[in-house]
């Protein structure tokens, strides 16, 4: 299945539409705990269906492989994905078009689940999750902000990030919020650029690296640069892997006193 | 542009956001001490750090200041138990991700000033501006109005 397809998130609303069960892979449970961590539903209120996961083709880069041809067909045999195609048949090794979230995924497999179906899938490669973010962090300070920049003036902001993240499931987001207007809603770039930066920050803790906001954006914005930024922040500062454990709080919800980073604090 | 003003050094504006019950009691003894400090600060007054919003100091930089400084409570001191604990855990994770993507760290300070440490509060403010003034004028996600 393409990741696209795989987009229907779970959200905290669609208790309301009386969904009980849920399938869900890796990911998809950690987003389920996030939601629990979060009080918005109880434990009791969903059964799991906890399937293992092997990754999900990004369905863009699969396209741009494949020359830009459209694909009537596929199936998976043996590591590699075989299509029939407007182009005539083709023939790709899975590995290579996988969605970059899952090539790194450290949590393939359910962390909770009330059933699970089939046995556990083989580790993806975790060690490499941050080598991005290291490589990006090794930057000049110009160059970053000239990335920044870069990024974001794609931005249509047409909110389909939002949409799609199953983390984001604030009755009124700050985007709508018109008292205080927190951005604006013109075209000026400023506001793109804190509208952004404030999504993605509202990620500390709650990003479950599932893709699917970089699957859904139209304009192909790097979004996962600058998530995985906060996740690894996150993990160094305060131990925290977002919705890893049904034993965690959200780490801006807590505190602890010995322990946490103050060499970033001013003394004069 | 008047010769006056083409010699005038630019000065940075900076705002402050500050805590009632210590950072703020601070910058009063500095003030009833008439102890000097730079005049680039704008102090805001919130109930408690745990109050603020990062979004008051991404607007705030978006808006044109050229830094941020947020103040409170030492450790185990805050009027509110834990409320400067819990804000500092907020502002490690701003200050890093806006460094991140760009914007220099000085642009963004974080201190403890409590009431008693009037001589603290001014160094933290002639610490500050000069840090702001060696950036020079803010120029990354300001907006023109
Ligand atoms: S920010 Fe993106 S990757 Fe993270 S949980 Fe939301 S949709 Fe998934
Ligand atoms: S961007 Fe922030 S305010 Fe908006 S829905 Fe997501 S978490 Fe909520
Ligand atoms: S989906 Fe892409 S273009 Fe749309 S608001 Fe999000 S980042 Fe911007």
């Amino acid at each position: 299945m393409a990741h696209k397809n795989s987009q229907k998130r779970v959200k905290p609303e669609d208790r309301k539409k009386k969904v009980i069960g849920v399938v869900a892979r890796g990911c998809t449970t950690r987003s389920l705990i996030i939601h629990l961590q979060e009080r918005q539903y109880e434990r009791d209120d969903v059964c799991i269906i906890g399937v293992p996961c092997d990754g999900y083709v990004d369905g863009k880069g699969l396209k741009v492989k494949i020359g830009g041809a459209d694909i009537v067909e596929g199936t998976v045999d043996g590591g590699q994905l075989k299509m029939k195609t407007s182009d005539g048949d083709k023939t790709v090794a899975l590995k290579d078009v996988l969605a970059e979230c899952c090539l790194t995924c450290r949590f393939n497999n359910p962390i909770i689940s009330d059933v699970m179906i089939g046995s556990p899938a083989p580790a993806m490669n975790p060690d490499a999750e941050y080598n991005d973010v290291k490589e990006f962090e090794a930057k000049s300070i110009e160059e970053r902000w000239a990335y920044f920049i870069k990024e974001m003036e794609k931005c249509i902001r047409c909110n389909a990030c939002r949409q799609a993240c199953p983390s984001c499931y604030c009755p009124t987001c700050f985007v709508e919020q018109s008292q205080p207007q927190w951005v604006g809603i013109g075209e000026d770039k400023t506001d793109t650029q804190v509208f952004q930066f404030m999504r993605l920050y509202h990620m500390v803790g709650r990003c479950v690296d599932c893709g699917s906001c970089v699957s859904v954006c139209p304009m192909g914005v790097d979004l996962r640069k600058f998530l995985k930024k906060i996740d690894k922040d996150c993990f160094e500062m305060f131990s925290n892997r977002a919705g890893s454990s049904m034993e965690d709080m959200p780490p801006l919800g807590k505190y602890d006193e010995h322990h946490d980073k103050q060499d970033f604090i001013y003394n004069p | 542009m008047s010769e006056n003003s083409a010699n005038k050094e630019w000065e940075p504006k900076i705002v402050a956001i500050v805590c009632n019950w210590c950072t703020y009691a601070g910058a009063d003894l500095a003030g009833i001490s008439r102890i000097q400090y730079p005049p680039n600060v704008r102090i805001i007054r919130v109930p408690c750090t745990g109050r603020i919003n990062p979004f008051y100091i991404v607007k705030a930089l978006q808006e044109g200041a050229d830094g941020v400084l947020v103040s409170g409570c030492h450790p185990g001191e805050c009027h509110y138990i834990s409320g400067n604990l819990v804000a500092c855990r907020k502002f490690a994770m701003l200050k890093s991700f806006l460094n991140y993507i760009g914007i220099e760290g000085d642009r963004t300070m974080f201190t403890w000033v409590s009431a008693s440490e009037g001589d603290r509060f001014a160094q933290v403010i002639r610490g500050v501006t000069t840090k702001v003034k060696a950036l020079g004028p803010a120029n990354k996600m300001v907006k023109k109005f």
